[in-house]
């Protein structure tokens, strides 16, 4: 017995994605390229792997988890030799006119493969063991992604090891001595590896005027373009911080700004209640499947999303600091978009076979 | 059947995970209606408040000196008005104000703005070289045209004008090609376009730099976002003598003509001066076409850099060389002598010597002080054209010197086979017998003559001429040439100032050799004097030669154009610039006296 796709994943999922392409069009020709063609069949591409992932049976994701996993590492370790550099990061492939992103595929097998192996497993709690496993599965990937160096994925990494170590269950102690070893890492950090820049990102959201011209500078214009949209916004391609090129990086991180500056208050509402409605099927989905392994793979998939689009849309709200990591679905991006999508595919996969995997 | 596994804890951390998930995004709902309804009106006032702007910051070319430390290329402080065409209220209106100071025209304005990339931030240089005038006014007006901005620029500045116009050279804007190649470029940058300026324009030229500001809605800066500054271009220093420039201007005076001067010992440039000059700061600005026209149309054509691009029959300057070739190749003995009637009959045709009653019994010394013509047709006859041609190339005739500067002339030497190649016409043996005296199809330019007497002058070294200091790389080429035989010529260009017969004995006083040189331009019919000729069918006149005599230290090749004969007009221009080198005493480079 097979059931239906998830028509209200889907729907967020377009509106998502045709809120991008209208976005994308209406900075096209500040941004000076012309990405929306591209854009549009990357579009096509990630609602067909959707389509076809979601077919498969959610079994077979757990036997060739192993598989998919080292294919993700071996493309992770090629483009470190074979790569095209962009500012300063080793981390495409060009294949022609595209270009692909293998961290943001590797991530999309990583959390298969920590999802097949906390399905496989039972118990309570982790033990000791599995938490190291878990955390060499995911560390391994983030290790590959780091050497790039892109800092920016290797992070979009750290909810997959999070949930996946929440899920397995690990002691109260446990918790605590993370959060005590996080805290001397940053502390640490904060005085031996961060560079200047990245400190004054940090102080910048404590105190938004302590450099509005410097550090500060980017996410003021944010927050003035978001701020201005009001309540129903200046109306698309009429927004002046977006169309003076004020606003930094407008198609990539800061596009959702772009889209809150021309529809407003109304607009934005919308766009959040689509990411709001995306994340809460794939949390019902989590919660009818039957076993652990389908509500392993959409919760690392959930959480992985949440990350991305909480710290995304705090950045551009001005609450968190300027990361880089860009909103699922919405920023420019090819290999983000079909691997986002990818993913969806497979939450959809424990949707389809909810009934037939047990 | 498998057992159902117990999933009750696994779900419990998930609705965990999940209400954490939409908390957050609840509270970043909250941030909405923070920013856009309650702050929205505050966000607003700061967008209008909010300008960028991208402010070009020039970078300073460098600055060109002279051996002796004088300035030839400099930098004036300038102010440029620039305008921010996005922040413009009313374009029209501001258009019209600007074209109301005079600076600008207005339909020129509206195209330019029109015709703006998608570089929007940039602004437009809508005027250069304000006046102050110009700059308070819109300094009285910056409320109400926040659009617009006064801001400090650089103008190239030549010290020593029209003297050094064609050696320093003269600036350009960026052609469309070298924007579209770097787009990074501002439009009203400018490079080196000839001269000095333009072979050492990488070395001259800083780069640009810029500056991201953000201004007030009154056009009040508010803060700089962020900054690449400027690079200035590095300074240069060239082996000119700008005050023996300065001579040769005045030596040539209003007559059309060339002087070029080397250090015959290393080919360092000393004199490169082309008449009639121009100001070279002209091109420093917005050159206005009125300008334009006058500088292009003048028929006596002052653009061209004579001592490089002009070529001209060397008429007896050629002597020496030919000469030195006779006793090279044993076609003639030092002491092998021609009588000279006047003229001589080759190949069926009249060929007649300057002097119409004759030079009598002439050896080769008295060839070259008296400049016989009769003796050189027959040296002609005796080599040939292509061991003629072969040597004239060995002191680099017919083809550039290599000193580096822009569009420098070949010059030419005809051979049979240049006559077949390149002209298409059969050679005529009569032909020979004028390259034999410099004449025919023969040409040269003036900086080439000063680089094959720096080779009689050092001993038999073809140097490379250079202008810019510790360019001098060029190893000289050794001709091997016979020292007995070299002292022989040269004994005869010594007597060309200071012997009885000389044909440059108004330089006698300085201790000079040289020879002097009377190209024809057209051939004179029977029973018409020279002096008689139309003024652009007269001879050009040249003058090459070294000083002092003991250890030349300088050699100077001086042509005027229509000038009549050389000794009696080349020569007397070239007395003065030697005069002056050696006014030094008796090395002519020697540093000057303080206080000069």
């Amino acid at each position: 017995m097979e059931n239906r796709i998830d028509a209200w994943l889907i729907l967020a999922v377009i509106s998502i994605v045709g809120a991008s392409l209208v976005t994308q069009h209406a900075v096209a020709e500040v941004v000076g390229v012309r990405l929306l063609a591209r854009q549009l069949i990357w579009a096509g591409a990630g609602l067909a792997s959707i389509l076809v992932l979601s077919r498969l049976r959610l079994d077979l994701y757990a036997r060739f988890a192993p598989a998919l996993y080292v294919l993700g590492l071996i493309t992770l370790v090629a483009v470190l030799f074979f790569g095209d550099v962009r500012s300063g990061t080793r981390g495409w492939f060009a294949i022609g006119p595209l270009t692909l992103q293998p961290s943001e595929f590797a991530r999309v097998t990583t959390m298969v493969m920590v999802a097949a192996w906390l399905g496989r497993r039972s118990g309570s709690r982790l033990s000791f063991k599995g938490t190291a496993i878990v955390t060499a599965l995911v560390g391994t990937a983030v290790g590959l992604v780091a050497l790039e160096p892109d800092l920016g994925v290797a992070l979009t990494y750290l909810p997959v090891l999070v949930a996946a170590l929440w899920l397995g269950g690990l002691p109260r102690w446990a918790w605590l001595l993370a959060v005590v070893v996080a805290l001397v890492i940053a502390g640490v950090s904060w005085h031996t590896v961060l560079k200047p820049f990245q400190k004054e990102r940090v102080l910048t959201v404590l105190d938004p005027e302590r450099d509005p011209f410097g550090a500060g500078y980017q996410v003021r214009q944010s927050k003035i373009a978001v701020g201005s949209g009001g309540l129903v916004g200046e109306g698309m391609g009429q927004g002046s911080q977006s169309l003076l090129r004020y606003l930094p990086a407008q198609h990539t991180d800061f596009a959702f700004a772009v889209w809150a500056e021309a529809t407003g208050f109304l607009g934005a509402t919308l766009l959040l209640l689509a990411y709001a409605l995306l994340l809460f099927r794939i949390g019902l989905t989590a919660a009818v499947a039957e076993n652990r392994h389908g509500l392993a793979l959409s919760i690392l998939v959930g959480a992985w999303l949440a990350f991305q689009v909480v710290v995304n849309l705090g950045m551009v709200l001005g609450l968190l600091p300027t990361t880089g990591i860009t909103l699922p679905l919405f920023s420019y991006g090819g290999s983000s978009l079909l691997s986002t999508c990818a993913a969806l595919g497979v939450v959809q996969s424990v949707w389809r076979h909810r009934l037939v995997n047990q | 059947m498998e057992i159902r596994e117990d999933l009750g804890p696994v779900r419990r951390r998930a609705v965990a995970l999940l209400a954490i998930v939409f908390l957050l995004l609840g509270a970043l709902h909250l941030r909405l209606v923070q920013l856009q309804i309650f702050e929205g009106a505050h966000w607003r006032r700061m967008a209008e408040n909010n300008r960028l702007r991208r402010i070009p910051l020039a970078s300073v070319r460098g600055r060109i000196y002279d051996r002796r430390g004088n300035v030839l290329a400099d930098n004036h402080p300038t102010w440029n008005l620039l305008l921010f065409p996005d922040e413009a209220a009313r374009l029209d209106e501001t258009i019209l104000f600007i074209a109301s100071l005079g600076v600008a025209d207005a339909a020129a304005l509206h195209e330019r703005v029109a015709a703006r990339g998608v570089d929007r931030l940039a602004p437009l240089v809508v005027a250069e070289d304000l006046d102050w005038s110009h700059v308070t006014r819109v300094r009285a007006h910056q409320s109400d045209h926040p659009e617009l901005s006064v801001v400090a620029g650089f103008r190239r500045h030549y010290p020593f004008g029209p003297a050094t116009a064609h050696a320093v050279g003269h600036l350009r804007l960026v052609s469309e090609g070298e924007l579209r190649a770097a787009p990074g470029l501002d439009p009203t940058a400018r490079v080196g376009a000839t001269g000095i300026e333009a072979l050492a324009d990488t070395f001259l030229t800083g780069h640009a730099g810029e500056r991201w500001v953000v201004v007030s809605a009154v056009g009040r800066q508010l803060g700089v976002v962020r900054e690449s500054p400027a690079a200035a271009g590095r300074d240069l220093s060239v082996t000119l003598d700008a005050r023996l420039q300065r001579i040769a201007a005045d030596a040539l005076g209003e007559r059309a003509g060339a002087v070029a001067a080397i250090d015959p010992d290393t080919g360092a440039v000393r004199v490169l001066y082309s008449a009639p000059s121009f100001d070279p700061e002209l091109f420093s600005g917005p050159l206005s076409p009125e300008d334009w026209d006058r500088i292009a149309s003048d028929p006596r054509h002052p653009l061209q850099d004579r001592c490089l691009q002009g070529t001209y029959p060397p008429g007896s300057t050629i002597k020496p060389f030919l000469a030195l070739a006779g006793l090279t190749e044993d076609a003639v003995t030092p002491d092998w002598t021609v009588y000279c009637s006047g003229s001589v009959v080759l190949h069926g045709h009249p060929f007649r010597c300057w002097r119409r009653g004759g030079h009598g019994t002439t050896d080769l010394e008295h060839s070259l002080e008296a400049s016989c013509d009769v003796y050189y047709y027959q040296l002609g006859q005796r080599l040939g054209i292509d061991r003629m041609a072969r040597w004239l190339g060995l002191f680099g005739f017919g083809r550039t010197t290599g000193i580096g500067l822009p569009s420098e002339a070949a010059g030419l030497i005809g051979t049979p086979e240049w006559s077949r190649r390149v002209r298409g016409t059969p050679w005529y043996p009569g032909e020979a017998v004028s390259v034999s005296i410099g004449q025919g199809p023969v040409q040269a330019t003036a900086i080439q003559l000063a680089r094959a007497y720096a080779a009689l002058a050092n001993g038999g070294r073809l140097v490379t001429p250079h202008v810019i200091v510790g360019d001098g790389g060029t190893q000289p080429f050794d001709l091997d040439l016979d020292p007995g035989h070299l002292a022989r010529i040269n004994r005869g260009l010594e007597k060309v100032v200071h012997g009885e017969h000389g044909t440059a004995r108004s330089l006698a006083a300085l201790p000079v050799a040289g020879k002097t040189g009377t190209a024809q331009v057209a051939r004179l019919v029977e029973g018409v004097d020279s002096d008689e000729l139309a003024p652009h069918l007269q001879h050009h006149a040249w003058f090459v030669g070294w000083a002092p005599l003991d250890h030349p230290r300088l050699v100077v090749a001086l042509v005027v154009e229509h000038g009549g004969g050389g000794g009696s007009i080349a020569a007397p221009s070239a007395a003065v610039l030697f005069s002056a080198a050696l006014d030094h005493g008796a090395d002519p480079t020697a540093p000057p006296p303080a206080g000069e």
